[in-house]
């Protein structure tokens, strides 16, 4: 993988530390031409891997992307489920015609009869459904990985369901041919269970590292020590600790710790964009 | 490790069920809830075991408490058949449907030496803490006055029908949005409160407010206007903003970040004259395990801590939820038509 991906949170109006730079930002990308003319830059300037949330609003940027010829070799690493699209479905529609709007066509789902005997089924199969349901968006681009988002990887972590995380990694493989990825927000709890408890080789583990220990459970000096071990491959992100950080110390905090091995960051103007990847490379990776 | 059990696996039930599971100090021993295809689910793909009637599930299993998180009409009942048992309770928010109602549960649990919990997470913030922390530093002086609004987008286009929109089945705005709100006035500025004024008005629902305004006197002294909403089409999810004026300075906060304005540098707690800015990723939120958000965690462990005996009372006590049923109740009754 890159060492250096460009997330999506500012494209949607997601701040963790301010809901005014959350507005800001929002107010930056209105329109899918926006977050398409931001993208252009990133892969102009040479990062060539982008790891987004499959949100509705995407639909349109990743169709002008697919047909023009400089993204030929820009990666996408779709992220999901993104659980309010689930969410206001289900609301809007009920669950029978939430299931049919995502997984149109369908004979298995539209065969159950009613949600009850759709969660007492093993739900295996419906999270390959769902995985597929996301996947056709981006039929014939460049994907390169897929990941599993932490409201669902920390759910499954909480609950106990370590199987539903192997066969999410395994579907990963088999169907798509791409390595699987997990977002967290207990990162030592998962690597624990990933590593010696399902026994993934080198799992992708996605998770807060920063300076400044933000959002680090259960610590930050815990989390270090998993990152140490290197049998996981991890992708740091709110490194910046959504902006509490400046790119230059936050990024000499990636090169003391070791054993971070890429970087996922978003940023909304192509100044702080172009700085954040300029220093991430000359401190950190040393490319 | 004490032994509990969940009564209600909705929503709420699936994520505090995977919180506790991770919370130290106590051990999930059983759920209990009525739909049998989840219990089929939920015994299928983890090791929890259900019961689809509380009272045999109590009767089967040894327990130290029990998280009730049932729909709001069934609290009162189940909540006090446990504290009859003597189990400790955690319970949704609100408490009860009537101040009399949690009054009486407030009673029976010290009668039966039961402790309990309510599901107000706004107390178990860290920011919401930092500024109870100001609060009791006298930091900004004397309290006068303050503006506290919870919005968010609930219902945001015409609604006739559904449970949001009847009071009976606890519809409205102001059982919604009000007990968090309400909850966190009496947080800051104490459960000694009367309610002054009240006005709820309709906007997209027809039978219920969409919108509420109450005046709240603590002390007899701090007034604070109370605004909650829940068809504000702008906002991402449920907003909590809070000002208070005091004498020496001025207090703004939401979950994310706090803004403190002095007249004077406070020594002992670091900060400056003028504004000083403090955001959620300047404060510790680690946690043994996150699902979303600090708070919901937090409040998984103050439940530990409290059946383990390592505190005696909970922030979120009967008696704190009890008296923001009152405020409901009052705020409602005050309010003379459905503007």
């Amino acid at each position: 993988m890159d060492k250096i991906i460009f997330g999506d949170n500012q494209f949607f109006g997601v701040n963790h530390m301010s809901e005014q730079t959350a507005i800001k930002q929002a107010q930056k990308f209105r329109t899918a031409e926006d977050i398409y003319r931001t993208l252009e830059y990133v892969n102009d300037i040479g990062i060539k891997s982008f790891m987004f949330t499959t949100h509705n609003q995407l639909e349109p940027v990743l169709e002008m992307i697919k047909n023009n010829s400089k993204f030929d070799d820009f990666k996408l690493y779709p992220c999901m489920p993104y659980a309010h699209k689930y969410a206001d479905a289900m609301v809007e529609l009920g669950p029978f015609e939430m299931i049919n709007k995502f997984t149109p066509g369908n004979k298995l789902v539209s065969g159950l009869k009613g949600i009850g005997s759709l969660i007492s089924s093993n739900p295996i199969p419906i999270m390959k459904l769902l995985v597929d349901s996301e996947m056709k968006l981006l039929k014939g681009m460049n994907v390169k990985g897929i990941f599993l988002l932490n409201i669902a990887t920390d759910l499954l972590l909480g609950l106990e369901m370590h199987d539903m995380l192997y066969e999410f990694s395994k579907y990963a493989e088999e169907k798509y041919n791409v390595k699987a990825g997990f977002f967290t927000m207990n990162q030592v709890k998962l690597h624990d269970v990933l590593v010696n408890k399902i026994g993934l080789k080198d799992p992708i583990i996605v998770s807060n590292i920063n300076k400044i220990g933000f959002r680090m459970n259960p610590s930050q000096l815990e989390v270090e020590k998993v990152l140490a071990k290197k049998d996981s491959y991890n992708i740091a992100m709110s490194f910046l600790a959504s902006g509490a950080l400046r790119p230059k110390e936050a990024s000499d905090y990636i090169e003391s710790i070791k054993g971070v091995d890429s970087v996922l960051f978003g940023a909304s103007s192509s100044g702080h964009i172009k700085e954040t990847k300029v220093i991430l490379e000359s401190k950190v990776f040393m490319l | 490790m004490k032994k509990i059990a969940l009564i209600g696996i909705g929503k709420m039930g699936i994520s505090h069920l995977a919180i506790a599971n991770q919370t130290p100090g106590i051990e999930v021993k059983a759920i209990c809830d009525t739909s049998k295809s989840l219990l089929r689910a939920i015994e299928k793909n983890t090791k929890f075991v259900g019961y689809t009637d509380y009272k045999k599930m109590i009767k089967d299993v040894p327990l130290d408490g029990v998280m009730i998180l049932v729909p709001n009409a069934y609290h009162f009942e189940i909540v006090k058949y446990c504290i009859e048992k003597g189990i400790h309770v955690f319970v949704e928010k609100p408490f009860t449907l009537s101040y009399k109602d949690s009054e009486s549960l407030v009673d029976l649990a010290k009668k039966h030496q039961v402790k309990g919990q309510v599901g107000y997470v706004n107390r178990l913030n860290p920011i919401f803490q930092r500024v109870k922390k100001l609060l009791d530093h006298n930091v900004i002086g004397e309290i006068s006055t303050y503006k506290n609004s919870m919005t968010g987008g609930v219902i945001l286009k015409k609604n006739s029908k559904g449970w949001r929109n009847d009071y009976k089945k606890g519809g409205g705005c102001l059982f919604d949005y009000g007990p968090h709100c309400f909850d966190l006035s009496t947080y800051f500025f104490g459960t000694d409160v009367q309610v002054q004024s009240s006005v709820l008005k309709k906007v997209f629902s027809t039978a219920v407010d969409d919108m509420v305004y109450a005046t709240l006197l603590h002390n007899n002294t701090i007034i604070g206007l109370n605004y909650i909403n829940w068809s504000d089409n702008s906002v991402r999810k449920a907003t909590n903003n809070i000002e208070i004026n005091g004498s020496n300075g001025k207090i703004l906060a939401s979950k994310q970040e706090l803004s403190v304005f002095l007249t004077e540098a406070n020594q002992e707690l670091k900060l400056d004259k003028g504004w000083n800015q403090i955001y959620i990723t300047d404060v510790n939120t680690d946690v043994p395990y996150y699902l979303r958000g600090e708070d919901f965690s937090n409040q998984l462990i103050e439940f530990s801590n409290l059946i383990n005996g390592h505190i005696d009372e909970s922030k979120t006590s009967l008696y704190n939820a009890s008296i923001t049923d009152k405020i409901l109740e009052e705020v409602k009754n005050l309010n003379k038509e459905l503007l």
